[in-house]
């Protein structure tokens, strides 16, 4: 799904030249849940923006989804980020002044998607996360956790090969953000693809591997259980 | 997609109500200086008998001595904008016009008929010849002008404008009623229909274009019977040329009468020029017209330009009024820059959600044009108050003990917008906001999408 080879990534001003990313190599396969480690500054958002097609690279090769991406104009970029890629942030962005349903609604317009096949995707994604009670609500009038369900029903909208999650549970307690990595469990089960970026190594282990970066680099993985057959991925989406 | 784009905006500018104020406001100030002074420039500039331009010509002849007494100093090119009574007679006789007019503005006094109790009280006349009326399509509600033979040897008869005829006969058919002017009767024998000329351009000389037309029209035959002085501009381009009553209006060289011809076709009207100037070689030969020929035939367009209508007062208000917008353009356009750059996080999010970029140029422009309709909308109320201040500042004096609705009616248009005005002002306000928005938007658009989604 993912395939890096040798990317990287240089943010250089006038005096001073950052290396974000250094040679990152890495392969994620469709259905993969894969956490994303590090300490602060190590480069995992930069890495997460560059896969997500938010950011250009500077050296290597990525291919994402059988698509080298590094010639893409513009507006093919967008049109894969809308089509096939969705994003879950640490602070929610939700845009304040939309209600819930206009929020999860955005992504789709940008895709030209007829108005009743629109709310039909939207009220099931919000009924997924358990938020079909609150679709006239706006953001400020909903917890953090009920705030990030939205982020992720927007997520799940579009019905994407892969969801990029930068620290989905930063901004939760405990129990909160047990409910969302166990949304996360299910909407991987059911074949998205994850990339999460987190700090918290317990919710780390609960994914398929762990991504450990340092300076740009990955520097360790670990597994901690196998990739289902895409047979069973199909299976467990039906 | 544009339903949708309209939505954001409208939510846009409610996000930041006193921003948005600040904005459509400064273009509705924009807009309303600008449109003022268009309004004024149109008011003057308009061709007030567009169907004849290419028929109807001013006759200007140059007889001024080598350093004639009266100064012409603003145009010093240009001959004077009158004919003598001597050099008018002579290229009246020309047959090469369908129609021909020699005419001044003179003013008599008129007492009213027996059954009203009103004073004698004064009017403006026009004495010309008869062609006036046809030449220049004046209405008749009643009646007609008079006949041609009239000008030579004078039947009393006159032409009353609607006002006057309302004034002296509460508007009905006066035709064949008795007016006395300066103590001689005169009959009726038309009645004019609403008739507004703007400008009027058929004597600048005593109005300089911003004027109703006559109360009384008189034949041009009573001129010598009656010795109807001229009450207009009398310039003497001549050092030996003295004015002493009437009599010395008609000999001396100094110019006090319009004179105006209608051609059939260009080729007539070229002859009639040669005409001209074939009179003016042949003055000179009697001591007279001492410089080189430079009489003019000239059409109404370009009789308004010769004379200046629009004037440069109206053209420094324009250049002032649209400098003024630019002013409140950039001011708008540092606003929006402002406004769309502390939202530029949604932008960004927006864009990782699949925007392009022409999405939120798109988005961003469509709230641009709806801040420039907004300010064009008020700018209109604006533009009306300041007209409406503008009418009394200006022409209270022209309207001062004026019981005449057509000089109201003369202001109103004035200081009147209308539609082409109108639609010039909504376009104006599109233009002024794409203006102040494109480059906020075209700047919001090429901004890194990951750039403000950590700062959301």
């Amino acid at each position: 799904m993912i395939q890096m080879q040798s990317v990287s990534k240089v943010f250089r001003t006038d005096v001073v030249e950052t290396h974000a990313l250094r040679d990152l190599t890495l392969k994620v396969e469709a259905g993969e849940f894969v956490a994303i480690t590090g300490h602060s500054g190590s480069g995992k958002t930069t890495f997460l923006n560059v896969a997500g097609l938010l950011e250009e690279f500077n050296g290597g090769r990525y291919t994402f989804d059988g698509q080298d991406v590094s010639r893409l104009t513009d507006n093919q970029r967008s049109r894969i980020r809308n089509e096939k890629i969705g994003f879950i942030f640490q602070g929610f962005n939700l845009i304040p002044d939309l209600n819930m349903y206009h929020n999860v609604e955005a992504p789709l317009h940008y895709r030209g998607m007829p108005g009743p096949e629109r709310h039909r995707r939207i009220t099931a994604a919000l009924d997924r996360v358990g938020l079909s009670t609150r679709t006239k609500h706006i953001p400020s009038q909903l917890s953090g956790g009920q705030q990030q369900r939205a982020a992720i029903a927007r997520a799940i909208c579009g019905d994407p090969r892969v969801i990029l999650a930068d620290e989905p549970t930063g901004n939760l307690d405990t129990t909160m953000s047990n409910q969302i990595m166990e949304l996360l469990l299910q909407i991987n089960a059911a074949g998205t693809t994850i990339l999460m970026v987190t700090h918290n190594p317990e919710l780390a282990q609960r994914a398929h591997r762990q991504l450990h970066i340092v300076d740009g680099k990955i520097d360790q993985i670990h597994h901690f259980r196998p990739l289902q057959s895409p047979q069973v991925v199909a299976s467990h989406a039906l | 997609m544009l339903i949708h784009d309209l939505r954001l905006a409208l939510r846009s500018l409610r996000r930041n109500p006193f921003l948005s104020a600040l904005m459509i406001g400064a273009i509705a100030v924009g807009i309303a200086a600008s449109m003022i002074a268009i309004t004024l420039y149109h008011a003057r500039s308009g061709h007030p008998i567009p169907w004849k331009s290419d028929k109807l010509f001013a006759v200007t002849l140059d007889t001024r001595d080598d350093e004639p007494p009266q100064s012409f100093e603003r145009h010093p090119e240009y001959p004077p904008f009158q004919l003598t009574y001597r050099d008018a007679r002579a290229l009246y006789a020309s047959t090469i016009p369908a129609h021909a007019v020699m005419m001044y503005r003179s003013a008599q006094v008129v007492t009213p008929p027996p059954n009203k109790s009103a004073k004698p009280f004064g009017v403006s006349t026009r004495v010309t010849t008869a062609d006036f009326f046809t030449m220049f399509d004046v209405p008749f509600t009643y009646g007609t002008g008079w006949s041609r033979a009239e000008d030579e040897a004078p039947g009393a008869d006159v032409v009353l404008s609607k006002f006057m005829n309302q004034k002296l006969f509460g508007g009905a058919n006066s035709i064949g009623r008795e007016v006395v002017l300066d103590g001689r009767p005169y009959r009726v024998v038309g009645v004019l229909a609403a008739w507004m000329p703007r400008p009027k351009y058929y004597d600048l000389n005593n109005s300089g274009g911003i004027d109703v037309p006559e109360d009384i029209f008189i034949p041009f035959g009573w001129m010598r019977t009656g010795k109807l002085m001229s009450h207009g501009n009398t310039n003497c381009v001549s050092r030996r040329a003295k004015i002493e009553g009437f009599d010395s209006l008609l000999t001396q060289d100094c110019v006090w009468l319009q004179y105006w011809a209608e051609f059939r076709n260009g080729a007539d009207r070229d002859r009639f020029q040669v005409f001209v100037d074939n009179y003016a070689n042949a003055e000179r030969e009697h001591g007279r017209f001492p410089r080189k020929n430079n009489n003019r035939v000239v059409d109404v367009q370009a009789w308004l330009g010769m004379y200046d209508v629009i004037g440069d007062d109206s053209r420094m208000q324009l250049v002032l009024g649209f400098v003024f917008l630019g002013v409140c353009v950039l001011n708008t356009l540092g606003l929006m820059l402002a406004k769309f750059l502390s939202a530029a996080p949604i932008s960004g999010l927006r864009r990782a959600l699949g925007a392009r970029r022409i999405d939120i140029i798109r988005q961003h422009l469509i709230e641009v044009i709806v801040v420039g309709l907004l300010g064009g909308a008020v700018g209109m109320t604006l533009t009306l108050g300041g007209l409406a201040f503008l009418k009394v500042l200006m022409f209270s004096s022209m309207l001062a003990h004026s019981d005449n609705p057509d000089r109201v009616a003369l202001v109103q248009s004035l200081v009147h917008m209308d539609i082409p005005v109108m639609a010039a002002a909504i376009m104006l306000s599109l233009l002024t906001g794409v203006l102040a928005g494109l480059y906020p938007a075209y700047r919001i658009g090429r901004l890194a999408p990951a750039t403000f989604l950590k700062t959301q």
